[in-house]
């Protein structure tokens, strides 16, 4: 029992940031309509200049790398709409290729070992189960920057405006909405809250090259396991896809807890919970 | 979108493998060759699956995979013939991309590339734990190569044949009801539907034979190598494919052909080998923003212009000024 | 059983709203029935209703007799009902031609692997759906436009070229979403003669249209929708005559607030 608990506690902690990473993946979603497969690479990035300079500065760099590279997204996003392309996938496509080139800058400078730091050497040992600080430190940072996005939604004007646009963007528009403007904002979030996952992976169980698309799809997972539509189930949905790893990990093999989001994903879609009838034909 | 009509397509393909093969002399370069042709059939089933049907797959590398390893196992565990691993690389990877797309086609076409995805991370996995039989990290060696085409030259005429092939079946096709389908509703499916297309039905259909075209290649590239491992038919595969196809021009018969051919050459001249991916990924999104149905997109007006001075117009093309009405 | 296309009894809500409530519509072959509203009557949702875009909540739709309720709409379209887009979805890039010959996929039996492998029963069928369509596009003055992208055309053939590939079907039943909005005086009149022509021939027709006189020009039978429930129902006289209609739908016209037409 104790061990079980052990793992739950270590689950949340791990869980902490795929909600993290559930975030970004679920404002684009459902504003934009897309996926920014980049949202893993920006963690990736974050990481990488953070392993390299460290401390608060290191940290400091690696968001504003982060940072850039979404800007970089939201700059081509931008284009795409200009260019008349208004197709998702095209937008998606090229979120893609834009991880992908993340990925590779990443092994061309640092290489292919894995990046991780030490935070916190001390251990807490809370009713015989042991702690490290930095666990509690992630589900902290993950909750207040939850409850921070939830306010911007819903307690301001941008957040007015985000909310306008995604329920209809043409609506929106006619109502002196910037629509694409703020639509490349939520690109640019994307980059800033996906570097801050990616520090404190970091700081905990450490990343490599190749994480970049897996911390996507573990973000996508946790976004849509819930339901797509508000920010705290995508946070929730990422606690629990850390917990079924967790114990997977701790039960079975590391095979199966790898698997643990493909599946998420595999029957969260086949069970037609993401935007089945979209394609009824019918317009409301 | 219009195009040319009947098996032009196969015919033009024809006449540049001939060309190809009686062309190519130097061993290196036949090498070269075999292995962008393998790549150019997996290029053709993104252009199946996506550039005809709009449904972006992320996992065309992984079904080529499957029917590599159905035909290394058939070989190597059971002394098969590569006839019969001819049939399981098929049928496999159409079997499950059918399966898999029954599953998650109803949604937005975007949920399908994240199932694909999915699907390739989990193929993966599967092929690096299951030991006894996929040989795990260490890979399946000893396939046996194919008697009737056991030199690089003799391959490589093979490859040739088998992409004629697919692109003649793939020409069929898109000349059918079910072609002109998987064009409505990659535009819009409610418009499929309202014409009494069974849309899941034909999309599952078009993503399994998607699938079976890369099992094909896989099944090419497992008797070429006579190994196949965990490493070798991966995700940077599947993402170079799809840059195939997208800079080729996906909706295009050919374009994912000639996308193999110049991305194929472009990749020899580049200098290191962790740039490929700052290369790949900059590549897409260039082509996304300047030329989004890719190079065959950008020549078209061109190849008209010159065929319309060569050939007589057909008799049911309205003239030029008519159509402008 | 009994000929037409009957709806009967169609419920619909969406959360709270009650889109269709006990509202019903019959469609004879041979006559063209109109249906009009105010927005928000629930014309579209019942439009949607009986060709299986939309799932009712109860009610009941029969094709000559064929119970088709909550079915796909593969299967109506294959029982004989087709139905046109309020606004176009046809591919720009696509040929006339070949939008026509999508219509017609319901008309082809070629299987999958045929037509992959190109066998000569897909090659037959192939061939009998392309003469349809060439004596389709004949029949709606579409030939000279046969190679040309839909995209090139006026709204006026757009909407002919819909017609022409919803009809390509075999529909028995031809149901049109607002077919005149967007059109000139010629165009509508064009298009008015191609719809009677066809319901000359047999076709039964449902009009879902917002123009009050082109309803009461061209349809035999009009129905009323008010609120989701049938406000009227009848003969295009007796329905301008009925006090009810003229309070709540064509009063509005006079107060100029109908709405616009999209």
């Amino acid at each position: 029992m104790l061990l079980f608990t052990e793992y739950v506690i270590r689950g949340l902690f791990l869980g902490a940031m795929y909600g993290l990473l559930a975030l970004p993946m679920s404002l684009a979603f459902v504003t934009v309509g897309t996926i920014d497969f980049a949202v893993g690479a920006y963690a990736l990035l974050a990481a990488a200049i953070g392993a390299t300079v460290g401390g608060t500065l290191g940290a400091l760099l690696g968001l504003a790398g982060a940072l850039v590279a979404s800007l970089v997204m939201a700059a081509v996003f931008v284009l795409l709409k200009r260019a008349g392309h208004h197709d998702t996938i095209m937008i998606a496509l090229s979120s893609f290729g834009l991880a992908v080139a993340i990925g590779s800058i990443v092994l061309a400078s640092w290489g292919s070992t894995a990046f991780v730091r030490q935070g916190l050497d001390a251990v807490w040992t809370v009713a015989g189960i042991r702690i490290n600080p930095q666990g509690p430190i992630n589900l902290a940072v993950g909750l207040a920057l939850l409850a921070g996005l939830t306010a911007l939604l819903f307690g301001t004007g941008l957040g007015r405006m985000l909310r306008a646009s995604a329920v209809n963007a043409q609506g929106a528009e006619l109502a002196g909405i910037p629509v694409v403007a703020v639509q490349a904002l939520i690109f640019a979030a994307g980059g800033l809250l996906g570097g801050i996952a990616g520090l404190l992976i970091l700081y905990s169980s450490g990343l490599d090259f190749t994480a970049g698309l897996s911390l996507t799809l573990s973000g996508f997972a946790a976004s849509i396991v819930f339901g797509v539509s508000n920010p705290a189930r995508g946070f929730l949905g990422g606690l629990a896809i850390g917990v079924a790893e967790a114990l997977s990990a701790g039960y079975g093999s590391g095979a199966m807890t790898a698997l643990i989001p493909q599946f998420v994903v595999l029957l969260t879609l086949g069970l037609g919970m993401l935007g089945a009838g979209r394609y009824t034909g019918y317009r409301p | 979108m219009k195009q040319l009509r009947n098996h032009a397509n196969s015919a033009a393909a024809l006449l540049i493998a001939v060309l190809f093969a009686l062309l190519l002399r130097d061993p290196v370069w036949i090498d070269v060759a075999v292995v962008i042709g393998i790549q150019a059939l997996i290029a053709l089933s993104v252009g199946l699956s996506f550039g005809q049907a709009g449904l972006l797959s992320l996992a065309q590398a992984p079904f080529a995979a499957i029917g590599a390893y159905a035909t290394g196992i058939i070989s190597v565990h059971y002394g098969g013939s590569p006839l019969a691993g001819l049939a399981g690389a098929i049928m496999l990877p159409a079997l499950l991309g059918y399966l898999l797309a029954r599953l998650v086609i109803r949604l937005e076409p975007l949920a399908v590339a994240l199932a694909t995805l999915s699907l390739a991370a989990i193929v993966e996995v599967v092929i690096r734990s299951w030991d006894s039989v996929t040989g795990g990290y260490v890979g399946l060696s000893g396939i046996s190569p194919l008697a009737w085409a056991a030199s690089p030259r003799e391959y490589f005429w093979l490859v040739l044949l088998v992409i004629v092939i697919v692109i003649a079946l793939y020409e069929n096709l898109l000349a059918s009801r079910f072609g002109r389908a998987l064009n409505t509703l990659r535009h819009d499916r409610a418009r499929a539907m309202a014409d009494g297309v069974p849309v899941v039905a034909v999309s599952s259909a078009a993503f399994g034979l998607s699938a079976a075209f890369a099992g094909v290649a896989g099944w090419l590239y497992a008797h070429y190598v006579s190994y196949v491992g965990p490493g070798d038919l991966g995700t940077h595969l599947s993402i170079s494919v799809v840059l195939m196809a997208v800079i080729g021009g996906a909706s295009y018969v050919l374009g994912p052909v000639v996308g193999a051919i110049v991305l194929g050459v472009l990749m020899r001249m580049l200098p290191a080998q962790e740039l490929q991916g700052l290369f790949y990924g900059g590549t897409l999104i260039l082509i996304l923003l300047v030329a989004r149905d890719g190079l065959l997109g950008i020549a078209e007006p061109w190849f008209a212009r010159a065929l319309r001075a060569i050939v007589p117009q057909p008799a049911r093309v309205a003239p030029e000024d008519e159509r402008r009405t | 059983m009994s000929k037409g296309l009957q709806a009967i009894g169609m419920h619909k809500r969406f959360g709270g709203v009650h889109a269709l409530d006990d509202a019903a519509i019959s469609v004879e072959p041979g006559r063209v029935t109109g249906l009009i509203g105010r927005n928000g009557s629930g014309k579209t949702t019942l439009f949607n209703c009986i060709t299986g875009f939309i799932v009712p909540d109860s009610g009941s739709v029969t094709v000559d007799g064929r119970d088709i309720t909550g079915a796909g709409p593969q299967t109506i379209v294959k029982a004989g009902l087709s139905r046109t887009f309020q606004t176009p979805r046809e591919d720009a890039r696509s040929t006339v031609r070949d939008a026509v010959l999508c219509g017609c996929y319901v008309q082809s039996s070629a299987s999958f692997l045929g037509a992959l492998t190109g066998l000569p029963g897909a090659r037959r069928e192939e061939r009998r759906i392309g003469l349809r369509a060439d004596a389709l596009l004949e029949r709606f003055g579409l030939a000279a436009q046969a190679e040309a992208p839909v995209g090139t055309l006026s709204m006026g053939l757009v909407r002919l070229v819909e017609v022409a590939r919803a009809i390509a079907s075999g529909a028995r039943y031809l149901l049109l979403d607002e077919p005149a909005a967007g059109l000139s005086a010629a165009e509508q009149d064009i298009l008015s003669a191609q719809i009677r022509a066809l319901a000359s021939s047999g076709v039964g027709v449902l009009l879902v249209e917002h123009n009050f006189s082109l309803v009461l020009s061209m349809c035999d039978r009009i129905t009323v929708l008010e609120f989701g429930k049938v406000l009227s129902e009848g003969a295009p006289e007796q329905v301008a005559r009925d006090p009810g209609v003229i309070e709540a739908y064509l009063g509005a016209i006079e107060r100029g607030d109908t709405g616009s037409t999209q």
